[in-house]
């Protein structure tokens, strides 16, 4: 478990974390999103008994960050947001490095070594220099250092960035078998849909303060309640737009609006939706689909900190071509 | 990629950290072979261990073979600390760049995420500076003895007093070590590699000159002395490796970040 309370920090005059207080159980992951700068790392640092907090306290599988910090370090994973490796050696003997000043015995290094550089597919690579690996092969290489010495606690900073769709895939399907298996699991992270995948509690931070906190449904519900409803019709239905405001819980949607689509928000979908759909159909509409939308983590985010791109922000869905329309259904509906 | 490597949830993070002694050896173990292996700290080195006493002993000290031999034993004891002095400049490059230069690589965090000492990371780096620096002052002094045995004749090797030249000897590990603490020192307290190097370099001409104004004073004195110079720079290297790592902080490191 990890547990921040009132977590400070200040360099000289800058507080860079500020009264940051949040309980990672068992078994869990928590998000911290916000924009360069917010604190995050530092709040990382913390608990990972790199830096001593100004005031507060924190601790990590029961040891307490201040007082016990190398207690800690030899608990907790990290990975940092730079792969940060020694690129001269080959990648077991920079593993076996790490392993024997985390106390590991040789044999169950080397064969935990093994099993990280299979589980990577690293095993091509195990002769080369570290300086000719590609960033991805790197990032894989930091996770790879964050596991070996089985952490109860993992710091993970960015952990998949630079690596394909389908290494990012895994790792992420690593994340969550971590968790499964009573890690605790902190996650930096500036994509959107990775938190909103991984996470049971997100925490946006800015400015050194945490401003939004909570389950990401339990965000986004509190954000706005309500859904906006997208119907898309075979045919434009002139009359469909006038039968929408007869129905009781509807409200108009924002935005531009294709002849063929309807749309509407509601706070009650689930007794709204069926109500209009019968009532569309009995009046010869011919309904292809009916899609809802409720409020992104990327609105909960704009919400607390600011606009994505003053932020800096990425979502991964946004980069792709059905994030992108996503996006700006996003937009659409707001 | 294959199964997830979870590992044994009854092992997570039972293992028991390396203990100081332990850690300082595997740090400064994985920092001599890092630069060992990087192509700039070869190429310098080379030149320092093989190039420079070839030319000293080629264009300076042979031509003066044909003179007396006290003459030539002074100045063979000369080049000796010399050209085992000049390599440690390479002590303080790798230690300005163990914690200025490898924060600028990003690669300092994972070490100080590391269930180790401050001591023993202190301590790691400052040896891991030293070692290669030694092999490379072994190599040079090596080679210069080879050199005086081929370009002007084995028999003038007997002109070194072998006592004295063992004492000059054992100053070179000693001011690798204090150099080496100067530049890891500094290094911990600057932000780039480029202000470390230049300080650490600036610094190192008055840390030099002293050594050897001291070796030669000591040298009029017999081996004895010199030896004693030895014991007295040596408890200066513990003292100033001592307050180095005493007043070294992994958050400070970090702060400057």
């Amino acid at each position: 478990m990890i547990e921040a309370r009132s977590l400070t920090r200040r360099f000289g005059s800058f507080t860079a974390v500020d009264d940051v207080s949040f309980t990672v159980p068992d078994g869990a992951l928590l998000a911290l999103l916000g924009p360069n700068g917010a604190g995050k790392t530092t709040t990382v640092r913390m608990l990972g008994g790199l830096i001593a907090p100004s005031v507060g306290d924190a601790t990590v599988s029961g040891f307490d960050v201040r007082a016990n910090p190398s207690a800690v370090r030899a608990r907790a994973g990290l990975v940092t947001d730079a792969p940060g490796l020694y690129e001269q050696m080959s990648l077991p003997a920079y593993l076996d490095f790490f392993g024997a000043l985390y106390g590991m015995p040789q044999p169950r290094r080397r064969q935990r070594i093994d099993e990280l550089i299979e589980f990577f597919e690293l095993s091509d690579h195990r002769r080369e220099r570290m300086s000719g690996f590609s960033k991805g092969m790197k990032q894989k290489v930091a996770l790879a250092r964050a596991l070996l010495h089985e952490p109860t606690a993992l710091f993970l900073d960015e952990p998949t960035s630079g690596l394909d769709p389908l290494a990012a895939r895994a790792v992420r399907d690593l994340i969550t078998n971590l968790k499964h298996s009573s890690r605790s699991v902190i996650l930096c992270t500036h994509d959107l849909d990775e938190a909103e995948r991984l996470a049971d509690t997100v925490a946006i931070m800015s400015k050194g303060r945490i401003v939004a906190l909570g389950a990401p449904a339990a965000l986004r519900a509190r954000t706005s309640p309500e859904a906006t409803v997208r119907i898309t019709l075979a045919e434009p239905f002139a009359q469909g737009q006038a039968m929408l405001t007869e129905v009781a819980g509807t409200l108009p949607a924002e935005g531009a609006q294709a002849a063929d689509t309807l749309m509407y928000r509601t706070a009650r979908p689930q007794e709204v939706n069926p109500q209009v759909v019968e009532r569309l159909v009995t009046a010869g509409a011919r309904i292809v689909t009916v899609s809802s939308e409720t409020r992104s983590l990327e609105d909960v985010y704009a919400a607390a900190v600011g606009s994505p791109q003053e932020t800096g922000l990425t979502s991964s869905g946004a980069e792709s071509l059905n994030g992108a329309v996503a996006a700006s259904q996003g937009s659409e509906a707001q | 990629m294959s199964a997830a490597p979870i590992g044994d949830q009854a092992e997570m993070s039972t293992f028991v950290p390396a203990n100081d002694v332990r850690a300082t050896l595997l740090i400064a173990r994985r920092a001599a072979i890092e630069s060992l292996r990087d192509r700039s700290t070869v190429i310098s080195s080379a030149i320092f261990s093989l190039v420079l006493p070839f030319i000293w002993v080629f264009a300076v000290i042979r031509p003066t073979a044909s003179g007396s031999d006290d003459t030539l034993a002074a100045l063979l004891i000369v080049y000796l600390l010399t050209v085992g002095l000049l390599p440690l400049t390479v002590a303080s490059g790798i230690a300005a760049g163990q914690f200025a230069g490898e924060q600028e690589k990003g690669n300092l965090a994972p070490l100080l995420a590391a269930p180790v000492s401050n001591r023993a990371i202190f301590g790691g780096k400052v040896l891991g500076a030293v070692l290669p620096a030694l092999v490379y002052s072994a190599i040079a002094i090596v080679s210069y003895l080879i050199e005086i045995a081929i370009l002007i004749s084995p028999a003038k090797l007997t002109l070194l007093p072998p006592a004295l030249a063992l004492s000059m000897i054992a100053l070179v590990p000693a001011v690798a070590i204090f150099a080496a603490t100067v530049a890891a020192v500094i290094s911990s307290r600057v932000r780039t590699y480029q202000a470390a190097q230049s300080i650490a370099g600036l610094l190192l001409v008055p840390i030099f000159l002293p050594f050897y104004f001291l070796a030669f004073v000591l040298q009029s004195w017999g081996p004895l002395a010199v030896l004693g110079g030895v014991v007295v720079v040596l408890a200066l290297d513990l003292v100033l490796v001592l307050i180095g790592a005493a007043s070294w902080r992994r958050e400070e490191v970090l702060a400057r970040q």
